[in-house]
Parts: C-alpha cells; sequence; structure tokens
C-alpha cells in the first residue's frame, strides 16, 4: 500500500471517535433511561399481583387477563378509532392551512399566521383542556350559539364525549400537523409548479401533479406523529372524557394508582407494541413511494 | 397604442414587444421595450444581472404581465394569457426537472395534459430522446443524470410539446465551461433541426454571439442596441454595448470637423481620424472605441500608410500571453490606457516598458455619442 493511503484509517479513526465522543453522551442517557426502564417494564408485566401487592414471580396471568376480558378490547379499539379520527381532522385541515401559510407573501402575516398555529403548544395542556370545558359545556359556548341559531332543540352532550376530547385532541395535535407539511412544501421548488404551468398545467392540475405528491413525505411524517400522540394522549381524554372516554394511557395511571402494576405493565406494553407496528406497518407499506421521493435533491 | 396596423401572417413576428414596462411595485424593471423577434430566429436577451432581461422572457412566456404596453405572439394581443394555454415554452435557470418521475414521465407531462393518445405520446417522447441524444434513457430518474443530460432532457420536455417559441432562462450557467461550449453548440444545431424560434437569455457575451442570429443588449431595463453578433461587436452604438461585449478601447474626444468621409477628433494633444457620423457636430464631445484587436504597433512593418494618421505615443505596462494572442496594456503620455492584441506570432513580442506608437485604420474606430 503507498504512504499516502496511510493517513486515511487514522482519519478515520479520528473522526469516528469525534462521532463517538459528541453521540455518546446522548446514547448512554437514552440507553440507560429507555432501554433499562422497557426491560423493568417487561419484567413487571410477568410478575403475579395478589391483589394488594407484586410479587415477583412469573406469571404472565396479567396478559391472560388483558387479552381475555373484552373490556380491554374495546378500550384498545376505542383509542384506536379516537386516534385516527383525530389524525385524518388533523389532516384535512392541516393540509390546507399549510399549503395557505406557504402562500401568504407578507412577512408579517406569515408571522402572525405562525403564531396562531403554535399557540396551543404556548399554554400548558390543564389551562387548554378547562378552556375547552367552558367551550363544550352544556351551556357553553358552542350549545348557546347552536341553540341561538336554533340548529338544535336541546344543548347537546360534546363534553364528557369522543366528540369534545376529539375536537381538543386535533386543537393540540394541529402544529405537529401543520408543522411537517409545512416544511416539506417551503421546500418544494417553486420554479416546478411554474414548469407544470408552462407545460400547460392549469392551477389544480399543477397541484395534483407536481405538490402533491412532492409533499407527500411531510404528509406521511405528519400523519405519523399525530397519530403516535393521539395514540398516547392522557390529560385530554383525562378531563374531558369525563370517565366515558378511556383510553390505555388512563387505564395505565388508575391501575399504578391501584398498585397492579402487572396490568398497567402490560397495558403499557401493549400500547407501545401498537405504536411501533402502525409505524413499521406503515413504513413498509409507503416504502417504495418514499424512496423515490427521497433522493428528490 | 397603435393597433390598427396592418399584419401579413408571412411576415408576422413570433414575438413582439410594443413599449413594454414592467414595475415591481416602486422598482421600474423593465423600461419600455419595442422589440420583434422574427420566426425560427436565434435571438438573445444579453445584459448583465438585474437589466430585465429574465423579466422580459417571462412576460413573452406568461408568468408576468406588462405594467404597461403589449406583448403579441404571432401578431395577437397575449398580455392576458396564462402560461398554460401559451404556444411557447420556458427552460427554466434550474431547469425545474419533476424530480419524483422519471425522464419519460418528464417529457411526456405536456403531452398528457393535452391527452394525446398513448402511442403518439410513445413515439413524440422517443423522436425527442433521439433529438438530444439520450435514446434508453426513459426510466433514469433526474437525479441519476449528469448535468449535461438534465439539460438535455430539459430541452426535450420542452420541445416535445413543438411550441411555437422556445424560451431559455440562462440554461447553461450550472455547467463547466467544457460542457457549457459542447451544449452552446448543441442548442444552435437542435434549433437548426427544428426550425423553432429560441429566445435565449443570457449574461455571458460570447455565448450570446456564440448562438445568437441577433442579440439584444440591455442594461438597466432598457434595450442599448439590437443586431447581429457583428453588428454589436463591430459597431457598438453606446458606452455599455462597447464595453460590455468584450474589451474596448474607448478614448474621450472632441468633434473638430466633420465631413462624409471622416470625422477629426482632438483628444488632448493628439489628433485623431474617426469614420463619419452624421452624428458628430463640431465641438461635441463623442467617445471614440476601438477594439483592442485592431490597434497595431506603429513601426516598420506598418509604414505602408494603413494608419490614417491615428497615431497614440504609449508606454507597455504588461504583456500577457495568451496563447493564440498576446494582450498589452499601455499607457498613453495622456494617462489613458489602452489594450492591444496582437497575434502571438509576431516577428519580435514587444517588451514590457517599451515606448511604442499604436496606430488603427479610422474605420476601426466607432463614434459613440451617448
Amino acid at each position: 500500500m503507498s504512504p499516502t493511503y496511510a493517513a486515511t484509517p487514522r482519519g478515520a479513526r479520528g473522526r469516528s471517535l469525534a462521532l463517538t465522543g459528541l453521540l455518546g453522551p446522548a446514547t448512554v442517557f437514552l440507553a440507560a433511561v429507555l432501554l433499562v426502564a422497557l426491560c423493568i417494564l417487561l419484567v413487571n408485566s410477568a410478575y403475579h399481583f395478589t391483589g394488594t401487592q407484586v410479587q415477583p414471580t412469573l406469571t404472565f396471568e396479567a396478559y391472560r387477563h388483558f387479552f381475555t376480558d373484552p373490556f380491554y378490547a374495546g378500550v384498545v379499539w376505542q383509542e384506536i378509532r379516537l386516534a385516527v379520527t383525530t389524525t385524518a381532522i388533523c389532516l384535512v385541515v392541516g393540509y390546507p392551512t399549510a399549503y395557505a401559510i406557504t402562500k401568504i407573501r407578507r412577512p408579517g402575516w406569515v408571522i402572525a399566521a405562525y403564531i396562531l398555529i403554535f399557540s396551543p403548544l404556548l399554554t400548558s395542556s390543564i389551562v387548554r383542556a378547562y378552556g375547552w370545558l367552558v367551550v363544550l359545556a352544556r351551556g357553553g359556548l358552542v350549545n348557546w350559539a347552536l341553540l341561538r341559531l336554533h340548529l338544535v332543540a336541546a344543548p347537546v352532550r360534546l363534553l364528557f364525549d369522543v366528540t369534545g376530547v376529539t375536537v381538543a385532541l386535533v386543537h393540540v395535535l394541529l402544529p405537529f400537523t401543520v408543522f411537517p407539511i409545512l416544511s416539506v412544501l417551503l421546500r418544494t421548488d417553486p420554479a416546478l409548479r411554474e414548469a407544470a404551468a408552462d407545460l400547460g398545467a392549469t392551477r389544480l392540475q399543477g397541484f395534483f401533479r407536481i405538490t402533491w405528491p412532492l409533499s407527500f413525505p411531510g404528509l406521511y411524517a405528519a400523519a405519523q406523529l399525530t397519530f403516535v400522540l393521539a395514540m398516547n394522549a392522557y390529560v385530554t381524554p383525562q378531563l374531558l372524557g369525563g370517565g366515558r372516554v378511556q383510553v390505555l394511557p388512563l387505564l395505565i395511571y388508575e391501575n399504578i394508582s391501584d398498585l397492579d402494576w402487572p396490568l398497567a405493565a402490560v397495558e403499557a406494553t401493549v400500547l407501545i407494541v401498537l405504536v411501533w407496528a402502525t409505524m413499521l406497518g406503515s413504513n413498509l407499506l409507503f416504502r417504495r413511494r418514499l424512496a423515490t421521493l427521497e433522493d428528490r435533491r | 397604442m397603435s393597433t390598427g396596423r396592418p399584419r401579413e401572417a408571412s411576415a408576422l413576428p413570433a414575438v413582439e414587444l410594443e413599449h413594454v414596462h414592467k414595475w415591481y411595485g416602486s422598482i421600474h424593471a423593465v423600461r419600455g421595450i419595442s422589440l420583434r423577434i422574427l420566426q425560427n430566429e436565434f435571438f438573445s436577451l444579453l445584459g448583465p444581472s438585474g437589466c430585465g432581461k429574465t423579466t422580459v422572457l417571462r412576460m413573452i412566456s406568461g408568468f408576468e404581465t406588462p405594467t404597461e404596453g403589449t406583448v403579441y405572439l404571432k401578431g395577437e394581443v397575449a398580455n392576458a394569457i396564462p402560461p398554460y394555454r401559451r404556444d411557447t415554452n420556458l427552460i427554466f435557470q434550474h431547469l425545474a426537472l419533476f424530480p419524483h418521475l422519471d425522464v419519460y414521465d418528464n417529457i411526456a407531462f405536456g403531452l398528457r395534459l393535452r391527452r394525446l393518445p398513448r402511442p403518439e405520446i410513445a413515439r413524440k417522447v422517443r423522436a425527442a430522446l433521439e433529438l438530444v441524444d439520450l435514446v434508453g434513457y426513459d426510466t433514469r430518474r433526474i437525479h441519476q443524470l449528469s448535468g449535461g443530460q438534465k439539460q438535455r432532457i430539459a430541452i426535450a420536455r420542452a420541445l416535445v410539446n413543438e411550441p411555437a417559441v422556445l424560451l431559455l432562462d440562462e440554461p447553461l450557467g450550472a455547467l463547466d465551461l467544457r460542457l457549457r461550449i459542447q451544449m452552446q453548440v448543441e442548442l444552435k444545431e437542435i434549433q437548426h433541426r427544428v426550425g423553432t424560434t429560441f429566445v435565449y437569455v443570457t449574461h455571458d457575451q460570447t455565448e450570446a454571439m456564440t448562438m445568437s442570429d441577433r442579440i439584444a443588449v440591455m442594461n438597466h431595463g432598457f434595450v442599448e442596441q439590437i443586431g447581429t453578433s457583428r453588428d454589436v461587436y463591430e459597431r457598438p452604438r453606446t458606452r455599455f454595448v462597447a464595453t460590455f461585449l468584450g474589451d474596448s478601447n474607448l478614448l474621450e474626444a472632441q468633434v473638430e470637423s466633420s465631413n462624409a468621409d471622416q470625422t477629426v477628433l482632438r483628444a488632448g494633444a493628439a489628433r485623431l481620424i474617426g469614420p463619419a457620423d452624421a452624428g458628430a457636430t463640431p465641438g461635441s464631445s463623442v467617445t471614440l472605441c476601438v477594439r483592442p484587436e485592431r490597434l497595431r504597433f506603429a513601426g516598420a512593418g506598418t509604414a505602408s500608410g494603413g494608419d490614417d494618421g491615428n497615431r497614440l505615443d504609449a508606454r507597455v505596462r504588461d504583456a500577457i500571453f495568451k496563447g493564440a494572442v498576446i494582450e498589452y496594456r499601455l499607457v498613453t503620455e495622456s494617462g489613458a490606457r489602452l489594450i492591444l492584441q496582437a497575434h502571438a506570432d509576431a516577428a519580435r513580442p514587444v517588451e514590457p516598458g517599451a515606448a511604442v506608437t499604436v496606430t488603427w485604420r479610422k474605420e476601426d474606430g466607432v463614434l459613440l455619442t451617448e
């Protein structure tokens, strides 16, 4: 080997050393917190609960209980429905919002739009939930308006119901939907739309043939993020569900309060598996489509 | 505006601009441009960045609307026609190929929008790929292509629609010099083969001169001069044109007298003879422009009297060997700087520091009145 190459491995080693130094602390922290916690969780899920305390014997009876009692299947089903509905509404509302923001010309208005979109993140989730409580209550703003406009004869149940939870969840999660879509749209070269128009495409054709397919990765990321956050939501279903909207995070909290750690661990495991399965499944499903778009630059 | 003018179908210009202005807010980007681009012509808009050339191109393609004035396409007022309904196609500065589509789908894009039957689309795409010499690249993705290949696909994507006018917005800017020169030749060849009107925007004077039938030299939103490459190079009308297209020796002078044969000028102590010029009235200030390759050293070989009396004493500051030519940088006695270009095979190169006399024929000078 010629002496010129001798420097390369040393350089590469130096580089990987630097990388280790940079990534090391985060890796160690994540490994300790996440992996160790996951192991503890898995071990706990297999333990025995006497009704008052946890015994460290491997029985797996919490799993049996969870998967045989139809109550839990109902909760999981309701949770998935809630997350899917929330995600769908967020996408339907979020995509046009993001698209519209990219069309705003005046910098001042763009900033105003950003503040408006991200305002839900600037308030605590508790305050926000109580806000919705006021708005959605029997005598709240929405019902008052519906009654005054004679759209309904009697107040509608919005609170302590899936409807209210969905509305509030959409409100909190919308920024997480808008942002990935917005960033992809902003990265798309405006000349592409002009090129489409130049080749004979109307605005609508240009949108559906150029903007829409190119924004798919953003839409996809937004959907995943929104879905995951909706699945894991705790405060909103807790405060606005009024006990009628049961989801896994609520059950986990309840079971932990009851000291039934094995059942809580099983529910947590199921939640993690559900989320991961959805992510991996959708990644596989859209792998082709995403691959063609990723190398677009 | 005068619109009642008779227009004969055969003589219709492919593109015509009449007193066109464009304002962006308070910025006057295009300041009253009138020009005619003939059918099958290779026409270049040449000028520095910010001169309004791209704006003119975008008004022809329909992406901008003139604030004032009229754009005609084949004799029809086109001001308000949107880009997707114009018989023009634009090659964008950064090409704007669709990254999510392969080569075939990129080229077929316009044909599909016109709802042509599938076999016809396939036939036309193939012909377009043949035209740009990229047959067999149908399924390649855009990011797999080299710069030159992308360039050709962009040309194919535009020309496949058989536009009446092909507009090109500095499309070769991103290529390295060799590839650029090669693409210039190819573009010219393609234009010959398809016989479409090409309107080419560039800031590169060599590029414009290499390819164009005619050039419009633009500056500050105005057209300074329109003419063939030779016209604008050899007979520049303004100082800007003289300096933007290649090097020029500009000599400030006063007109002493003028007749049908020549103009007699005085520049400091020197008496110079320029070509006849109707605009040169005695007493007025003019600029005499002489190209570096038209200047010669007065000496033994040039005693034949070809100098018409133009003689300037100067000192050689620098001699730059440029391959085919040697470029001499000179300073005259009055402090004016001159450039003289001589063939590198000249018998004896002049050394820096030498005192020389330069001379030129009166018809090699051009009088610039603005």
